[in-house]
């Protein structure tokens, strides 16, 4: 009982304190002091996020992306190389052997390296590992077929579709499901990169603490018939300033990251499946003249990638275009692919025609010299997925220095901002000592 | 004042942020264009069971000239007089079926067994057996290349029917194959009775499936899109036998030591070339030629330079040809 009278007591006499003006400049340097813990506590959480996410979309989910469809393309040109290669016979040119090996080995490279980051996802686990058990299978069967080619066995053609068919119906569907993954982990992190519910929340603060400022001085004013004071007000100015700089350099990283996706990610994901659909129909039309007029498959998949490619609603062209921001590189690319389709149509006709020795002469001597339609398409199309990449670089960069100085920033100027606030407080506090 | 400004970097700022958010389309695209579906045969019509037409013997061939012309000089108006005048002969072949007609990788050429008898064919005609060109026909082609007059004649291992001698003329049989069972070396099985219960490759829509799937006690039919297909499938174990007619099997037996030929003929398939209805005289001509191939041992050194080696046995002798009319 006594014990709840001295607590009742005490509220009173603080009750008192605080309706005197000295008791009411006490609780205005309070708010300060909390003001300034709130807003430096969101703007750090904020810029934190944002840096993290910007650092995990650069060195993580980009780089996660790349060997997904790395892995993807290079796989794809294996197969349209080990096809196309193949109709060589026996003597196959050195050029396109080592192009070959590479191709599978940037393969192994990205699968090892997908292996490592994908472990958070079972689905993903499973399918690098099934992409890693199916390769060397898949490497065999061509062997095999270079081997029987060798010898002039013509089950050796059996082998090579045997191979194609592996890596067209087993690999490249798990590579898919790796795309996939990695595309839906670089979409998570531009969206917690550029969320607006940050930015609210800081303007939100800002705007609050910016208020009390306001507020604190026109009490101030009122009060102590002194209009101004200066410490509230370099205050005042100083969290202007650091709240222009935090927005500011949110803006410019979330427009660095939407930078990184629009004319990076997006094109280098276009552009790659252009480009390992255009590897597949390559594919389809080597495999076509393999087998020398007895195969109807391929023929068929080569016009379904087609259509994907081109087809009734300007399939990835169309997308391309979306995604790009400079039509005459669309164009090229166009005609690029219409001399590729052109090509093959000249070589249906001879096969039509059952003239597939011709047929199958013409395109061993159009791809001599490395480049044949299909060679210069995919020389094409690669030189804008890695142009498409260092866009992405350097605006991810960007996005990742816009907020640096802000790391060491926000808690000097909030506590420069809380110092002088109180100093001016503790000046008007002095005269009533 | 101050709170109007924020409120309007505010909205600004929601603007611009607004932007991201099209990966996933992209991403939805180019994974929906990846995921185009890898075409498949489609399993053609089951062939129509050999319906009881009936026309006398369906080998029965048009007799063959008394003497044939000499090279270089064919008779006026007939279509022989026809291919010489345009230089060559052309001539639908299959570029797959290793030793009968196949194409080598090693010196860029057609080569077999057919290829060496249709050379002859040119022979006659030009004293050259060079002047001929050959067209690749699939197994669908076949026939209406011959009656488009796309090729003069046709040696793809067709077997005579009734039933296609409605559509071409043939010449005498030149080669009598037989639907048999080629089985790994170690495999103690030896027809197709022993077979029920285990797989069995076939080209996908041949008769031969039809004639597995119709065998008692029933084997499983493991059908290919090609012939070549199925030598694959037995070497990685996929099949315990496969069923074609035996040039195929010797292919196979050529390029595998390890497998066999086995079993009793499962069915009789004579090959004829297929010539088009509206040229007699063309059939007649050829079968001068593959008469003149028999007499001559010419035909038994071709078979014994291509398929001797692989039959195993003494080179059999010609099929006989028949004649009517």
């Amino acid at each position: 009982m006594p014990q709840t009278r001295a607590v009742s007591a005490r509220l009173a006499r603080l009750r008192l304190a605080s309706s005197t003006t000295p008791g009411k400049l006490v609780a205005v340097g309070i708010g300060v002091l909390l003001g300034a813990v709130l807003f430096g506590l969101v703007a750090i959480a904020v810029v934190g996020d944002r840096r993290d996410a910007a650092h995990a979309v650069s060195s993580d989910s980009e780089p996660l992306l790349a060997h997904a469809v790395g892995l993807y393309a290079s796989l794809s040109d294996a197969d349209a190389t080990a096809a196309t290669t193949f109709l060589t016979g026996g003597l196959e040119p050195l050029a396109r052997r080592q192009r070959y090996t590479a191709d599978l080995q940037a393969g192994a490279r990205d699968a090892a390296a997908l292996t490592a980051s994908v472990r958070g996802s079972v689905a993903a686990s499973e399918s690098v590992v099934a992409v890693s058990e199916n390769l060397p299978v898949y490497a065999g069967l061509v062997e095999t077929a270079r081997a029987d080619n060798r010898a002039g066995l013509p089950v050796g053609a059996a082998y090579l579709r045997e191979a194609s068919a592996l890596l067209q119906t087993a690999i490249l569907p798990d590579v898919g499901v790796l795309y996939a993954f990695a595309a839906g982990r670089l979409q998570a992190g531009y969206s917690s990169g550029t969320g607006g519910f940050g930015l609210i929340a800081v303007i939100a603060v800002a705007v609050a603490y910016l208020a009390v400022f306001v507020l604190a001085q026109r009490w101030l004013a009122s009060a102590t018939r002194r209009r101004v004071n200066d410490g509230l007000l370099a205050a005042t100015g100083l969290l202007v300033l650091l709240s222009a700089w935090v927005l500011v350099a949110l803006v410019f990283q979330q427009n660095a990251l939407g930078r990184a996706q629009h004319s990076g990610s997006d094109p280098v994901e276009a552009l790659s499946a252009t480009r390992i659909l255009a590897s597949r129909a390559q594919s389809d039309q080597s495999l076509t003249l393999v087998a020398r007029g007895g195969d109807q498959q391929h023929p068929a998949d080569f016009d379904a990638v087609i259509l994907a490619l081109t087809g009734a609603r300007g399939g990835l062209l169309a997308l391309e275009a979306s995604v790009s921001h400079n039509g005459t590189s669309i164009k090229r690319l166009a005609s690029d692919l219409n001399a590729y389709r052109a090509q093959s149509a000249a070589l249906d006709a001879l096969v039509a025609q059952g003239e597939v020795e011709r047929a199958v002469q013409e395109e061993i001597a159009a791809g001599a010299g490395g480049r044949s339609p299909a060679d210069v398409l995919d020389a094409e199309l690669a030189s804008r997925i890695s142009a498409a990449q260092v866009s992405f670089s350097s605006a991810a960069e960007d996005a990742r220095t816009a907020l640096s100085g802000l790391g060491p920033g926000i808690p000097l100027t909030v506590l420069a901002i809380a110092a002088l606030a109180l100093a001016g407080i503790g000046r008007r506090l002095r005269e009533y000592a | 004042m101050s709170l109007r400004t924020w409120s309007t970097i505010a909205l600004a700022t929601l603007a611009l942020s607004g932007c991201a958010g099209t990966s996933s389309r992209v991403s939805r695209a180019s994974l929906s264009a990846l995921a185009t579906p890898v075409a498949t045969v489609s399993t053609p019509s089951r062939p129509t069971p050999p319906a009881p037409q009936t026309c006398g013997n369906p080998l029965a061939s048009l007799t063959p000239p008394a003497t044939l012309p000499a090279p270089g000089h064919m008779p006026r108006h007939t279509y022989m007089a026809a291919i010489a005048r345009r230089g060559r002969l052309v001539a639908g072949v299959d570029q797959n079926s290793f030793l009968f007609a196949y194409f080598n990788p090693t010196d860029g050429q057609i080569e077999g067994f057919e290829i060496d008898l249709l050379k002859q064919i040119a022979k006659a005609i030009f004293s050259d057996e060079t002047r001929i060109a050959f067209k690749a026909v699939t197994t669908a082609q076949r026939l209406g290349a011959v009656q488009s007059g796309g090729v003069d004649v046709v040696a793809d291992a067709v077997t005579i029917t009734c039933a296609r001698r409605r559509q071409v003329a043939f010449s005498a049989v030149y080669y009598n194959a037989a639907q048999r069972l080629l089985v790994p070396r170690s495999s103690r099985v030896g027809s197709l009775a022993a077979l029920g219960g285990r797989r069995v490759c076939a080209t996908t829509g041949s008769t031969t499936i039809v004639n597995i799937e119709n065998a008692r006690p029933r084997p499983v039919p493991y059908a290919v899109p090609q012939r070549t297909d199925c030598l694959v499938a037995l070497q990685q174990g996929r099949v315990d036998a496969i069923s074609s007619d035996d040039p195929i099997l010797l292919g196979f037996a050529a390029q595998d030591p390890n497998v066999k030929v086995v079993g009793p003929v499962i069915s009789p398939q004579p090959y004829g070339m297929a010539i088009s209805l509206a040229h007699p005289e063309f059939v007649r001509f050829v079968n001068g030629v593959l008469a003149k191939l028999r007499a001559d041992g010419i035909w038994a050194r071709i078979y014994a330079h291509w398929l001797g080696r692989y039959t195993g046995a003494t080179v059999p002798p010609p099929p006989t040809p028949v004649y009517s009319g």
